[in-house]
């Protein structure tokens, strides 16, 4: 205490300046506009100042509840994204015609799986009982030919694709209407093989392949374009098909159902019958 | 002793008056405007004298800058501008003194120190509180130069008021200075 008495004596006169400046300071910022407005904006400027690096280090004090929340939006954000549904709604699409009965309807699906590389390839639609898919029916792309439906459940079903060791597809040469089965025997998910055209039929490097009516498909839905032309055997052509539809690349399908079908399974079933 | 106060209290009214009833009133317009304003007011603390109490003279320095803040509508321009002299006073006056010191009776007048002496003395005195006086009416350092500019101008204009009065008063010496 007597110390700092001492320094007060000491430095009386610098401390009365600093005093007697600190009240015309006082007086100069409390009563002219300009110096006020000066002092008042600098001092927001520093107090600004500290409010942000303030809230830089609250920020990181706060990280991890802030991560928890931003998580929490996340998986609430997910959950209400299109992704995250099934899509109950589909779309038939059926013309009423006097003339023409219809035959085909056609329901739209999503791909949520797709095998191409394998020698038996399948696909996985979200199409399933809820759409009235059943077994057998015939899939479709808008580019051509992708399988046939092999096993259904409630909300999907799968496919046999065209890329299958097991498929056979009844296809002709759309110009002249030679026909034979499509294959595929592994390898390229592009190309296919047309089998059982006879040799003197007249087929050209790009002609049409497309289906028949024989099989599952509709006719003339596009399998491929004919790529190679050679032979095996005597009395047949090796065609290699360059298949229509890019399976490395498909997203939406069509189903198609075969309104007759049962009709004609039917009669057939009769024949067959008969032939026993 | 009673006359120095008494010369003293003349010489503040005397020189508020002045300051504030001619010096403020004059206005020169166009663009040198600003740049000759004299303060010849700060005369009354280069001239107190030489042995007096230091807080004392901080005190009268602060009173007097006070008294012509109010008659500007400034408070606490002048008062601060004048503040800075007084502080510096006693300092620049040990540093200019000769080498045997000042004898408590010397006067602060031109007559009093020798003119080159009194001529640096208060032109250091004027050129400080005039920077200090323009500093704080800008409040920044924006324009510095034209600042400094100002500052030479005014000291330079109130010198010469300040050197006019020390051969007035000369002249009229056992007169009341002024």
């Amino acid at each position: 205490m007597r110390n700092f008495f001492l320094i007060i004596r000491k430095y009386n006169f610098f401390i009365a300046f600093l005093l007697l400046q600190g009240i015309s300071v006082f007086l100069l910022v409390k009563n002219n506009s300009y110096q006020r407005e000066v002092v008042v904006s600098f001092s927001n400027q520093i107090t600004g100042k500290i409010y942000a690096a303030y809230a830089d280090v609250t920020d990181y004090l706060t990280l991890g509840i802030t991560n928890r929340l931003l998580a929490e939006e996340n998986a609430r954000l997910r959950k209400a994204d299109s992704n995250s549904f099934y899509d109950k709604s589909f779309k038939l699409i059926k013309v009423n015609d006097t003339l023409y009965e219809q035959q085909y309807e056609y329901i739209s699906a999503r791909v949520i799986n797709n095998s191409y590389t394998k020698v038996n390839n399948y696909l996985t639609l979200d199409a399933g009982k809820n759409k009235g898919i059943q077994r057998d029916m015939a899939v479709i792309s808008s580019t051509g030919v992708v399988g046939i439906v092999n096993d259904v459940s409630e909300h999907f079903c799968t496919v046999i694709s065209a890329l299958n060791s097991k498929t056979r597809i009844s296809s002709m040469i759309k110009k002249n209407g030679y026909f034979g089965s499509t294959i595929w025997s592994g390898g390229s998910p592009q190309s296919g093989s047309l089998l059982d055209i006879p040799s003197h039929a007249k087929v050209a490097v790009g002609d049409t392949v497309v289906t028949t009516s024989f099989s599952l498909y509709p006719q003339n839905i596009m399998v491929g374009k004919v790529a190679e032309i050679g032979t095996s055997g005597e009395s047949f052509k090796e065609i290699k098909v360059k298949l229509s539809t890019d399976f490395q690349n498909i997203s939406y399908v069509y189903i198609v159902r075969n309104l007759l079908k049962t009709e004609r399974d039917t009669l057939e079933a009769k024949l067959n019958a008969n032939d026993q | 002793m009673i006359s120095d106060i008494l010369i003293n209290i003349v010489r503040f009214f005397l020189l508020i008056f002045l300051q504030v009833l001619v010096l403020d009133q004059l206005e020169i317009s166009g663009p040198v405007n600003g740049y000759f304003n004299a303060y010849l007011y700060i005369l009354f603390i280069l001239m107190l004298p030489v042995n007096i109490n230091k807080l004392f003279l901080l005190f009268l320095s602060f009173i007097t800058g006070l008294t012509i803040d109010l008659f500007t509508g400034t408070p606490g321009m002048h008062a601060s501008a004048s503040l800075v002299i007084a502080f510096l006073r006693p300092s620049f006056l040990h540093v200019i003194a000769p080498r045997e010191g000042y004898e408590s009776t010397v006067r602060l007048t031109m007559q009093g120190m020798g003119g080159s002496t009194f001529l640096v003395y208060a032109g250091v005195m004027t050129f400080v509180h005039h920077l200090s006086l323009l500093l704080i009416e800008a409040f920044n350092f924006l324009n510095f130069f034209d600042l400094l500019l100002r500052v030479l101008t005014c000291s330079v204009f109130t010198m010469v008021l300040i050197v006019m009065s020390q051969i007035l008063s000369q002249r009229s010496k056992g007169g009341a200075e002024s």
